[in-house]
């Protein structure tokens, strides 16, 4: 809409001049190295992220269901936390653990005899101890969201293959999971939605996008096109970018996502 | 908002509706000139029974801390002094600064007077109707206020002689260092480097018994580059040329920046982050630390009860001048109507006075700017501290900008695309200056 | 439910679980206790690899308490996500209602629309969004901090709708003959029966606003109004930031929010369990 005008315009969100400048937005997005980049990066984070979307809390969220009771309940709160707890907080809290030269990571591997690492200072680690540092919201969340699912299995069909003599990881395996996929397929879309957004808060307090823009991500991009550069036009035109990309994503995985789809 | 309420009745235009409003309101706002031509002539005393209330947009102000405590505390005294002007502070994050101003001179409520950083006056002066503040008052009365300033300070922000934004929290950058690692380390905490060449050897001798040597705080994680100016400027170069050319990767330039690169390669400095730095500094764990002034009053704090705390000049190199800097802020003037913009002056004046420079300095640990403050705080330790830099006021040399509404973000350019990855990272100086430098021309031109 | 297991080996496998379960806890929340502890540590022992705060002090939280406006940071943040939450809740609720009660022709298209609306991720419209607030001047208010961020609402919208249509029509239909109006008939029969799903919405978009950052950025950076993610930013001050006291406002600024969830920690996983979210 709005966004789609303003990403035809060069104007610099406050000033009365602005001027029609057509695809020109577009064509500097795709010819300039950063957005493109950046796009590439959301797309590790996706992939990093992905497996603490689904397997991760699918396993602890069986083995909660499993074993039903007060134990489980208490575990299920606590996991459930890192999505409660104040997101700056959390990236404040690692900015300490990380600290290059006081750190408690650091000053343990130092005082193991282990190289020494700047985490979030080094080009090649910091993207995944961002990535890792989101995970956490990941796992808490869909840990529900499969419980959830779980829920509303069926156990009568569990409690007859006990009764067959099966194991219960086969059990796990061959009854539980095949049955959870559609909601492992609506996770997995869930994580490439929101890997973007989740990390943003990480990224602004703990990297602001370095060390190199390794760890930019497409929506941190638009952002400071437009609102630390002034340049509405190109911020609005990779708006408009992640907006036709996430949707030829949905519309490609539909069928996907219809077939799993429980009735 | 895509006819997310499309089905319900009453509320199906919203959205359109809204956005029209936006689009109406957008249209109105282009017919009014938002630039006001400053006015040459100066404006008179404000009558006594004249009550104006003026904004004042700080950075400092509401922060927990020193600088809030202290422009609380400014802002106070002013009001006693003046009871027909009330200030309304606006409080907002450093960063957010020409956010904001951007955002409330668009929607026609800029404040009177607003704390900027100078790293970001120039785009600011550029791109909003700032009054240059010189011009407010009658030339008398300008030239009697500002007769007891440091008259390098003033020639060095002024454009063309004449001076926008009034200097107001200012520093420069210092020596910090820790005389507990000095002695430990078998140096002289009586005589600190006053060399670049003499800090990498002092920084050595420091890590050899264990702790971290030296810090440059170039690679500054707010992004201003006025350390990456200081070094260069120090080594003969510049960033910006005579005649406004980009000078980025002159060969003083990138001289400069590799010999901060070799710092870090022979292990003198750890390839860490300003904020990692300042924090081992303050915990006792680095011997020397290059920043700016505005820390020390947190410095002095950390180290009280913990390491015996000194300073000393910005080193030079070799035996070229050592030509620092200036960072801080700077308080322009945006007030629209002449009373506002007379009250915007009186505040201006009362706290770049002896009394304001009184507070601003044993308060949050600015530089005073005028001499009879420096020496009426002589005693004081934080004073003692600030010394080597009022010693060095008189080599400081202007603060460049580059041109245009893009120098904030060819300044970003610069510190992330070069400065970080050569000092901390190891990049090659000299391609990796001129590619910045390219894109920095491409964005300034 | 799966019935309980009696085999031998089940201690061991039971053990196990457990391992593995108060592992994955620690180290999720690992962080936050890091920081919990530190915020205790005295001036610049806040770095360093002591588990422990030896000596523990409380100045940071007396520095904190008395330089930073803790507790109207948090009622800031308090109204904005009641705010969001209520509205998001009133207007997935009608939209649903209507999604399901007036079919029309056009139904398939706008609820397409809604679904595609569900991958517009917030941050792609936030310069719009601003430049509303801004002409409005409505920058700086809880009006501006609050509505634009209705624009995540789809997620509610088909949720809600997915759970009336599984009412059994002829409840509604018996409403209906009874003359009870559409407000009637949503608030006696609808609402009671969609408790559950409400509740699970009303947590996670509570939760999510709560935690929003980008946005209060933008349009509410001062104090008055910012939310408590933003206020944290204030201890980034250019005079060199103050780690204690800042872990220990991070601290404060975490505790309410988790105090309120051990509170009803059963209700919102019960919430979600039943929800039927899938």
């Amino acid at each position: 809409m709005f966004t789609g005008v303003l990403s035809l315009l060069e104007w610099d969100l406050t000033s009365p001049d602005r001027s029609f400048v057509g695809l020109d937005n577009y064509r500097r997005l795709a010819e300039e190295p950063e957005f493109p980049h950046a796009l590439t990066r959301t797309g590790l984070y996706v992939l990093a992220m992905l497996p603490f979307a689904t397997v991760v809390p699918m396993a602890l969220a069986v083995m909660l269901w499993k074993r039903p009771g007060r134990a489980s309940d208490t575990y299920r709160s606590l996991l459930f936390l890192p999505v409660v707890l104040a997101p700056v907080a959390t990236a404040l809290a690692w900015r300490f653990i990380l600290d290059p030269l006081g750190g408690v990571v650091n000053l343990t591997l130092g005082g193991l005899g282990l190289p020494e690492q700047d985490w979030l200072g080094d080009p090649d680690t910091a993207l995944w101890a961002i990535s890792l540092i989101t995970a956490g919201k990941f796992v808490a969340l869909n840990m529900l969201l499969y419980g959830a699912a779980l829920a509303s299995l069926d156990g009568r069909a569990l409690d007859a293959a006990r009764v067959d003599g099966a194991t219960e990881w086969e059990i796990t395996r061959h009854l539980v999971v095949p049955q959870l996929t559609g909601t492992t397929v609506l996770m997995s879309f869930l994580c490439v939605v929101f890997a973007g957004q989740w990390t943003f808060t990480n990224i602004a307090v703990l990297t602001q996008g370095g060390p190199d823009n390794s760890t930019d991500n497409a929506y941190l991009r638009l952002y400071t096109y437009a609102f630390v550069f002034f340049d509405a036009g190109t911020g609005a035109a990779a708006a408009v970018a992640i907006v036709v990309l996430l949707t030829v994503l949905f519309a490609v995985s539909a069928p996907l996502r219809r077939r799993h789809a429980r009735p | 908002m895509t006819g997310l309420m499309g089905r319900i009745r009453g509320w199906r235009l919203m959205p359109a509706v809204v956005v029209a409003v936006g689009l109406l309101a957008a249209c109105g706002e282009d017919s009014t000139p938002t630039s006001t031509s400053p006015t040459p002539g100066a404006i008179p005393t404000l009558d006594s029974a004249t009550q104006v209330t003026i904004t004042f947009l700080s950075y400092n102000y509401g922060t927990p801390g020193l600088g809030g405590q202290g422009t609380q505390a400014l802002i106070d005294a002013f009001e006693k002094a003046h009871p027909n002007i009330t200030i309304k502070p606006q409080g907002v994050p450093v960063k957010d600064v020409l956010t904001k101003l951007r955002t409330d001179t668009a929607a026609g409520t800029p404040p009177d007077v607003a704390q900027i950083g100078w790293s970001k006056m120039a785009e600011a002066v550029e791109a909003l109707p700032v009054v240059p503040v010189q011009q407010i008052p009658p030339e008398a009365e300008w030239k009697e206020h500002t007769a007891g300033m440091s008259p390098r300070i003033l020639s060095a922000v002024a454009d063309d002689g004449l001076v926008k934004s009034m200097p107001y929290t200012m520093s420069i950058p210092i020596l910090y260092y820790n005389a507990d690692l000095f002695r430990a380390a078998g140096l002289d905490p009586a005589k600190p480097p006053a060399t670049i060449e003499e800090v990498r050897e002092y920084a050595l001798a420091i890590k050899a018994k264990g702790s971290e040597g030296v810090y440059y705080a170039i690679a500054d994680t707010s992004k201003s580059d006025f350390l990456t100016q200081s070094v260069v400027n120090s080594n003969g170069g510049s960033l910006v040329g005579g005649d406004g050319e980009v000078t980025v990767d002159s060969s003083a330039a990138v001289q400069a920046l590799t010999t901060m690169q070799d710092l870090t390669t022979s292990g003198a400095q750890p390839a860490v982050n300003s904020d990692s730095a300042v924090a081992a500094f303050n915990s006792g764990k680095l011997g020397m630390l290059v920043t700016s002034t505005a820390l020390m009053a947190g410095a002095q704090k950390a180290a009280d009860g913990k390491f015996e705390l000194r300073t000393a000049g910005f080193p030079a190199f070799g035996d070229k001048p050592a030509k620092p800097t200036y960072s801080g802020a700077g308080l322009a003037v945006l007030a629209r109507d002449d009373a506002h913009k007379r009250a915007a002056w009186e505040f201006i004046k009362f706290v770049t006075s002896e009394e304001g420079f009184e507070i601003i300095t044993s308060r949050i640990g600015y530089l005073p700017l005028r001499d009879s403050v420096a020496t009426k705080l002589a005693d004081t330790p934080i004073m003692k501290l600030l010394e080597p830099s009022i010693s060095q006021l008189d080599t400081v040399t202007p603060y460049t900008s580059f041109n245009g509404t893009k120098a904030n973000q060819a300044v970003v350019t610069l510190q992330d695309e070069a400065v970080e990855p050569i000092v901390l990272r190891g990049a090659d100086p000299g391609p990796t200056l001129a590619s910045a430098a390219d894109k920095i021309r491409r964005l300034t031109a | 439910m799966p019935g309980h297991d009696r085999r031998p080996r089940a201690t061991a496998a039971a053990v196990t679980r457990h391992a593995v379960l108060i592992l994955t806890v620690f180290g999720m929340l690992f962080p936050m206790l890091w920081a919990l502890s530190a915020s205790f540590k005295p001036g610049s022992d806040v770095y360093g690899a002591s588990p422990l705060p030896m000596p523990a002090t409380l100045e940071n939280y007396r520095y904190a308490l008395g330089e930073f406006p803790v507790a109207r940071l948090l009622l800031n943040t308090f109204v904005t996500a009641a705010g969001v939450t209520v509205l998001h809740l009133a207007a997935g609720l009608l939209a649903a209602w209507s999604f399901v009660r007036f079919a029309h022709r056009g139904q398939r298209v706008v609820l397409g629309l809604v679904t595609v609306a569900l991958v517009v991720p917030p941050q792609a419209l936030i310069i719009p969004h601003f430049l509303m607030v801004a002409r409005l001047g409505q920058r700086d208010t809880f009006v501006g901090l609050i509505v634009p961020q209705l624009a995540t609402c789809a997620l509610a919208v088909l949720l809600l709708r997915e759970h009336i249509r599984a009412i059994p029509p002829t409840l509604i239909g018996a409403a209906t003959l009874d003359g009870a109006t559409h407000a009637e008939t949503l608030r006696r029969v609808v609402l009671p029966l969609l408790r559950g799903a409400l509740g699970a919405v009303a947590i996670v978009v509570f939760i999510t606003t709560w935690n929003e950052y980008l946005w209060p950025v933008l349009v509410a950076p001062s104090p008055e109004h910012t939310t408590i993610q933003v206020g944290l930013q204030m201890f980034e001050t250019q005079e060199g930031p103050e780690h204690g006291p800042l872990l220990a406002a991070a601290m404060l600024a975490t505790m309410p929010v988790v105090a309120v969830y051990f509170l009803a920690s059963r209700r919102i996983a019960d919430a979600f369990l039943q929800s039927g979210l899938r």
